[in-house]
């Protein structure tokens, strides 16, 4: 599905990047773990074609398509949705219309018709009950007056009704209370298909425990430096992440 | 002082024509008017009240004026037909600045209400034409009214006695359509008598074949308990230039709202003047302003509380694009002994290009103790995390500006209560960003067509 080469990004003229390679087949859940400012939440961002974001060197390639030549809307279309880690509000842009705008560029781009009114109020519906978000929000503006846990839970509605191949969640867990983090991880793991895959950026065991990763990486200083199961998660947040550092030097 | 001569001069030499072409009530006021111009001028930039707008400069150029009164030939009810559904108003056309009379089979207003030009009321309302025209204007002295006051020779009369509670929207149609540059002078009095109710839709159009200038000195006398909605949309062209001072005067409980949206113009400079003259009246002035290109919208406000327990509410959005300049100028004046008076001012710009410039300018004096104001103000650019936000959706960058500069506008327009007309404006506004907007093709408001 996806495979990263040898790619090198900065922000600001920051080099954080420095030659991530990375595969990512169907079906798979990869976790990215890996100490503050290593480049985890880069590597989200260049994937999705963030504008602040410059690859200098290095490709992608998505499902046979050169991802890092699509805009950031042809990404999404293509079927790569990322869970902000600080979800942006957009005051007096519904969640209705917003969704509604979604939907429809992605049928637009796929050659489909605009979703009919009853068709699209049904979706909503049936994707809010899988994350536990009430009906008053598809009114509201995107993300408005939102609490911190509402935020997150709306991330994952919202890759509930588009339906990613790909998903990348950069701390969907953090800000959550226990309750929340279960519910959110469980309306993931229902979204689960042998056709979707995910990277997921996490800092605890909680997510490991309810999203059974097929992989862990780690990321020092813009470069993937260990590899395992999820054992490797759980050594991490037993350890730190010092010995794995330790291990580079050596 | 040289533009300003030449209608000193046109004045000399034409005052008789004018005055055959006008009626008492207003040819009594030219003379006060003239000493005003002649010791003052026309404003200038090195006035603070129009800092942002060379009323002078744009006064220079050698417009005609229609001294006698030739009525186009086209007929206005005819050329914009109103097909508005579930909105029928009462419509009135301005053409240039001679009112039409209204279409034949149009029904009359209920409990004597009336609209009607100031010649006709002249004969039918004198009393109510001397009293009120140019009564509140005269306090201002401000160089367009008084030249205004100088030349305006006819304008219209929305009279609503006591009770009187309007069942429709009055529509009134201005349209600039000259065979020569023009300038034309428009006056619309409103006056609303204890407890009446009304609400008064204002377009304003131009044809944009020739250049235009339009003045207009909008009053508006509120009673006791009287209430108020005004709605004016400008949908005019490059070529034309307005200038409209409106003067509000509140009694005891009244309550007024007006909301200017600007959808398309030239030079646009409104002066707006509210006094809160009674206890416990309420004001609400709210504005749009979407410009590109090389169009200028200035909006300046006074709201004047003169009395204990008033209300007043500013808030004005613009959309700035291409190298259109924005200026907003807001006054709340709270006097001495106007206690208890509550005031909102808000001002928030958004430059969507680098060559657009907005000028904001809320401001507060107070002279009351126990007083509730707020004002602010913001100029900034489109939230470009919400951009990226929207087209990691799959939203593409086009519709996600549209979508955000909608939803900034919107804050003004769903105050809008007729809901035909704040679903008419919504689409307009959205219309104007795609850019779908960029020729007068008459009243949009109406969704009318040439026939």
């Amino acid at each position: 599905m996806l495979t990263i080469r040898n790619l090198h990004a900065s922000v600001e003229g920051k080099e954080i990047l420095r030659g991530i390679n990375l595969d990512i087949n169907d079906g798979e859940v990869h976790v990215l773990m890996g100490p503050n400012g290593s480049g985890k939440s880069t590597l989200s961002n260049v994937l999705v074609g963030n504008p602040k974001y410059t690859v200098t060197e290095g490709t992608v390639t998505f499902n046979g398509k050169d991802l890092l030549a699509l805009s950031p809307e042809d990404r999404s279309h293509e079927g790569i949705f990322m869970s902000f880690q600080a979800p942006v509000e957009i005051p007096g842009v519904s969640m209705t219309n917003f969704m509604r705008a979604a939907l429809n560029a992605k049928r637009k781009y796929f050659g489909q018709e605009p979703i009919a009114a009853g068709d699209f109020l049904k979706l909503l519906k049936e994707k809010r009950k899988l994350v536990g978000l009430d009906a008053h929000f598809m009114s509201r503006g995107v993300n408005e007056g939102f609490s911190g846990g509402e935020r997150k839970r709306n991330e994952i509605f919202q890759m509930a009704v588009l339906e990613p191949l790909f998903s990348i969640l950069d701390e969907t867990d953090s800000g959550l209370d226990v309750d929340a983090l279960r519910i959110v991880a469980e309306g993931f793991n229902l979204l689960r298909t042998p056709r979707t895959s995910a990277m997921v950026i996490t800092h605890y065991q909680r997510m490991l425990d309810y999203l059974k990763p097929d992989f862990v990486h780690v990321l020092v200083d813009g470069r993937i430096v260990k590899e395992g199961n999820a054992d490797l998660g759980y050594a991490i947040e037993e350890r730190g992440f010092d010995w794995i550092k330790d291990e580079i030097k050596d | 002082m040289g533009s300003l001569q030449q209608y000193i001069d046109l004045y000399a030499a034409q005052r008789d024509t004018l005055a055959a072409g006008s009626c008492p009530a207003l040819n009594a006021r030219r003379e006060a008017a003239l000493l005003q111009l002649r010791e003052k001028g026309l404003p200038t930039l090195r006035d603070e009240d129009y800092k942002y707008t060379d009323a002078e400069a744009a006064f220079a150029p050698d417009y005609g004026l229609n001294l006698r009164r030739t009525v186009p030939a086209t007929d206005p009810y005819r050329t914009y037909r109103c097909a508005v559904p579930n909105m029928s108003t009462q419509l009135y056309f301005v053409v240039n600045d001679v009112p039409m009379p209204p279409a034949a089979g149009q029904p009359s207003l209920p409990g004597g209400a009336c609209v009607m030009s100031l010649k006709q009321a002249a004969t039918d309302l004198p009393e109510v034409l001397e009293s009120c025209y140019h009564r509140a204007a005269a306090t201002d002295g401000d160089g367009v009214t008084a030249l205004n006051t100088l030349l305006a020779q006819d304008g219209l009369l929305v009279y609503l006695p006591a009770g009187v509670v309007l069942p429709h929207p009055v529509q009134i149609v201005n349209v600039a359509a000259a065979g020569a540059d023009l300038m034309m002078n428009r006056r619309l009095l409103i006056v609303a008598e204890r407890g009446a109710q009304g609400a008064i839709l204002c377009c304003d159009h131009a044809d944009g074949k020739h250049a235009t200038l339009s003045t207009q000195v909008v009053e508006i006398y509120a009673a006791e308990e009287a209430r108020l909605d005004l709605y004016a949309v400008e949908e005019t062209q490059a070529t034309h230039t307005a200038f409209n001072n409106l003067y509000v005067d509140q009694a005891a409980h009244s309550r007024v709202t007006y909301h200017g949206i600007t959808l398309t113009n030239g030079l646009t400079r409104n002066r707006l003047t509210f006094r809160l003259a009674g206890q416990g009246a309420e004001m609400v002035a709210r504005g749009v302003a979407v410009a590109d290109g090389e169009e200028r919208v200035d909006n300046s406000l006074l709201v004047d509380h003169a009395a204990p327990a008033c209300t007043s509410n500013l808030l004005y959005k613009y959309v700035l694009d291409g190298h259109s300049v924005g200026a907003f100028a807001g006054k709340v004046l709270v006097r001495e002994g106007a206690q208890k008076s509550l005031s909102e001012q808000t001002n928030a710009n958004l430059c969507a290009s680098a060559d657009a410039r907005a000028f904001s300018q809320p401001m507060l004096e107070i002279y009351a103790d126990d007083v509730k104001c707020n004002h602010g103000s913001t100029i900034g650019k489109l939230d470009e995390m919400a951009l990226f936000y929207m087209r990691q959706r799959g939203i593409d960058e086009r519709e996600a500006r549209l979508l955000l500069q909608h939803a900034f506008v919107n804050d003004v327009l769903r105050h809008i209560e007729p809901e035909r007309l704040r679903d008419r404006l919504a689409h307009l506004v959205e219309q104007r960003f795609r850019g779908e907007l960029s020729a007068c093709r008459g009243c949009r408001m109406c969704a009318s067509h040439r026939q």
